[in-house]
């Protein structure tokens, strides 16, 4: 039971599966906060039940905003490392071990996981497509050199949990999380992770549609700062 | 033709540093109340002497006094949308840090309560 690192888990309307990712969670994991992100469904009484730590929004802020609660309420935890993890189940509790593995070695603040090192198991090919552009852009606007950028499987440690601060509540989060790995010189590497995408996690995900809200959210985000 | 082009790229190009630049200092809030007081003193302007309007027009490079209206009536209405935008933004911003600060109070309680039994 590694009981030095806290799984931090966005939920938006995962009521028929969240309870089954906790649990495989809980077999390795001691600290597990699921913040519920105003879900309508009843997300909310399968994490109670889980026995996970709940942080409950009391609206709907997006995944950005539940992801910073949740980094906000670990850090009250008495551990050294996090980890994000998505609730749809299409990680997998291997490879964050790996990602935890590399950074016990201390010599990364942050590590990300990627599909395009690792395996994508059943990804349409339009979304490939979408993803690639999006990478592209995303490089770009922070400056990294990175094969996959949005996506939800990171391993950090203490320093970068106190001192990040998102602020972009939707999927806009993910580029923001670079550009802050950017401006701060975090110490990052990238690691092969397997996705798989379900039947339920293709309906759940992103639709392709919303790459013009994060591409125009981050645009924007760069002229403010001037 | 070609001056009003350019006054009005300019213009729009300056607007949206103006609206872009994020921060709201009083010297900001101050200068679009001043521009607000300019647009309605035209306004008063261009009802009581129309001709005058199509004189100025003329004298841009425009053909009709209502063509430049038309203009300046866009670029409001863009810098509008625009400011309304990231305040709208930023108020989000404000409510969503308070939600998160409810909701964390709210899981440490329960820690607490939790850990006292």
């Amino acid at each position: 039971m590694n009981d030095n690192v806290a799984i931090i888990i966005p939920v938006y309307n995962e009521a028929n599966v969240i309870a089954g990712v906790i649990n495989d969670l809980k077999k390795k994991f001691k600290y597990v906060v699921c913040v519920d992100d105003g879900s309508k469904d009843g997300s909310k009484v399968e994490i109670s039940k889980s026995g996970s730590y709940l942080v409950e929004h009391p609206i709907n802020m997006g995944q950005g905003a539940a992801l910073q609660t949740g980094i906000e309420f670990a850090r009250g935890l008495p551990v050294d490392y996090f980890v994000t993890f998505d609730a749809d189940g299409q990680h997998r509790i291997k490879d964050a071990e790996a990602m935890l593995k590399e950074l016990a070695k201390g010599k990364y603040d942050v590590i990300l996981g990627s599909r395009f090192l690792g395996d994508s198991i059943g990804m349409k090919i339009s979304k490939k497509i979408i993803l690639k552009m999006a990478i592209k852009f995303s490089n770009i606007t922070s400056g990294l050199k990175l094969t996959d950028t949005h996506n939800g499987l990171r391993a950090f440690n203490r320093i970068f949990a106190e001192g990040i601060q998102i602020t972009l509540p939707d999927m806009a989060h993910a580029s923001e999380i670079l550009e802050i790995i950017a401006e701060k010189k975090y110490r990052y590497l990238e690691m092969p992770v397997t996705i798989e995408y379900t039947k339920y996690s293709m309906e759940k995900g992103q639709s392709m549609i919303n790459a013009i809200n994060i591409g125009v959210d981050t645009i924007l985000r760069k002229f403010s700062k001037w | 033709m070609v001056i009003i082009q350019i006054v009005i790229i300019a213009i729009a190009l300056g607007l949206l540093l103006f609206v872009f630049s994020g921060k709201q200092t009083y010297t900001v809030r101050a200068w679009k109340k001043i521009a607000f007081c300019f647009l309605i003193f035209l306004m008063i302007v261009a009802v009581i002497f129309p001709e005058m309007v199509n004189q100025i027009a003329h004298l841009f490079g425009v053909g009709r006094g209502a063509d430049l209206l038309l203009y300046i009536l866009v670029l409001s209405f863009i810098g509008y949308v625009v400011n309304d935008y990231i305040h709208r933004q930023n108020e989000k911003d404000v409510i969503y840090r308070l939600a998160r600060k409810l909701a964390l109070l709210e899981a440490n309680s329960k820690l607490d309560i939790k850990n006292k039994k």
